[in-house]
């Protein structure tokens, strides 16, 4: 069913037009006999076929082509514009201005009938491809959301991977990732940033799987070649996850690179200074640390909270980014939740 | 002035594409509005008004159109381009007349 709105000052012309618009079937006429009034319908409704008369008090049809068409999705609606034979200056007008078409008076009914007609077809390929659009678009989000999904759940393995050959857990990179999306908050960057720090953080030690076990599961303190093995993990998490086309996995390379990277310049493996640190990495080095050291493990005890804040703010500037730190304790209350809601003996969401 | 209106029933129904209830509609509302549509150019024309004179003369000449009737409708567009031109001092004759022919329509729609 169509939606006819027509606009005339004149009753005799609304009736006339209404009763073809009746005779073309299938179309519901809508009939305003003021323009502003007319204007006034259409911001809450769409019509499928606009017919406005030229001459009318307070608001000429040119004048309302123009309204009708600034109101936001209005501006490919069919419209038919009445007016007289003498007229063609206006009609020029009215189709420079927006008119589909126009239709001269006296009205005939089968230029009439024709020309309404085009116009409801044109509408209904309008609403076809529309509704094709639209529908393409729900299934494209759809079908891109599964594969972030996947996506999403694959990055969770793979850390899950590097993490099981660690004593660490995997509720350690559920913590650490939503601390880190805690810091994004208080530093204000924006959603889309928020939440890719938080998919990308729990690939920070994904280069561990190419740690020799001797190394990587050693009891004791590593000698100092030992150590220099296992800052390799940096390097060889960012060779396994860059070039890739997913912003998660660029994000998780530039993680995996430089999280242990500190704001003096001391860190590995390259040394980098305050901001020439990657942000996504003085994030995680933040959220990193305070959870390992909060986390019990086999060779540790795990710190008071009180004592790993110490730590953290006697690092601020040396170790870890000053802003970081602050954006940190300023989600205090979430990162005592985020302890809560993810424990070393629960089972670790995927 | 134009001569005398004679109605030409088949023109105005092949462009109604011969729907005789339409027809017939458009002459009831036609004798409905008549006496307004007279008085309301009348009107225009007493208060000075070429906007509304010349809006009304439109009126008039898409009725009178309507109705087959391309003297009237002349005499109707020859009043609205002056009313637009904002000359309407001299168009007291032309009002009367544009009166006149409304109702001489308007009879012969009724007799016809």
């Amino acid at each position: 069913m169509h939606t006819v709105l027509i606009v005339d000052d004149s009753d005799i012309n609304l009736t006339l037009i209404k009763a073809l618009v009746l005779k073309l079937g299938d179309c519901t006429p809508v009939l305003f006999d003021h323009p502003v009034a007319a204007l006034e319908w259409c911001r809450s409704n769409v019509p499928d076929l606009v017919i406005v008369d030229y001459m009318m008090p307070d608001m000429d049809g040119l004048r309302f082509i123009s309204a009708f068409r600034a109101l936001h999705g209005r501006d490919e609606i069919p419209m038919l514009m009445i007016t007289a034979n003498d007229q063609k200056d206006v009609r020029y007008d009215a189709l420079l201005g927006g008119a589909n078409d126009f239709l001269t008076k006296p009205i005939d009914r089968v230029e009439f009938s024709a020309r309404a007609r085009n116009m409801l077809s044109l509408r209904t390929g309008q609403k076809f491809l529309a509704d094709r659009a639209e529908h393409l678009s729900a299934l494209v989000d759809a079908r891109t959301e599964e594969i972030r999904q996947r996506e999403k759940e694959l990055i969770f393995r793979i850390s899950r991977a590097a993490e099981f050959r660690d004593p660490e857990t995997g509720a350690h990179i559920q913590r650490m990732a939503h601390y880190s999306q805690v810091i994004a908050v208080g530093l204000d960057l924006s959603p889309a940033q928020q939440q890719l720090v938080l998919e990308a953080a729990p690939m920070h030690d994904v280069g561990k799987i190419g740690i020799p076990d001797y190394i990587l599961l050693k009891p004791g303190k590593l000698t100092p070649e030992e150590f220099e093995v296992m800052k390799g993990h940096a390097r060889i998490g960012h060779e396994l996850l860059k070039d890739s086309r997913s912003e998660i996995m660029k994000a998780g390379a530039e993680v995996a690179i430089s999280h242990h990277e500190k704001y003096d310049g001391t860190g590995y493996p390259h040394g980098l200074k305050g901001n020439q640190i990657p942000l996504f990495g003085r994030i995680v080095a933040v959220a990193d640390v305070f959870d390992a050291l909060t986390s019990e493990r086999p060779y540790k005890r795990a710190w008071s909270l009180e004592d790993a804040c110490k730590f953290l703010e006697d690092g601020r500037g040396k170790h870890f980014d000053p802003l970081c730190i602050e954006a940190f304790l300023a989600g205090w209350d979430q990162v005592l939740e985020i302890r809560q809601r993810f424990r070393d003996e629960e089972a670790p969401q995927i | 002035m134009a001569e005398a209106f004679v109605l030409d029933r088949g023109s105005i129904l092949e462009r109604l594409g011969g729907d005789e209830e339409i027809y017939a509609m458009m002459v009831d509302m036609y004798l409905q509005d008549v006496e307004n549509n007279c008085t309301a150019i009348a009107a225009a024309f007493t208060q000075g008004d070429a906007a509304a004179l010349r809006r009304e003369a439109h009126t008039i000449k898409g009725l009178l159109a309507t109705f087959s009737d391309d003297g009237g409708a002349v005499d109707a567009a020859a009043v609205e381009h002056q009313a637009r031109l904002g000359e309407i001092d001299g168009l007291g004759d032309a009002v009367g007349g544009l009166q006149q022919r409304l109702r001489e329509v308007a009879a012969v729609l009724k007799a016809g």
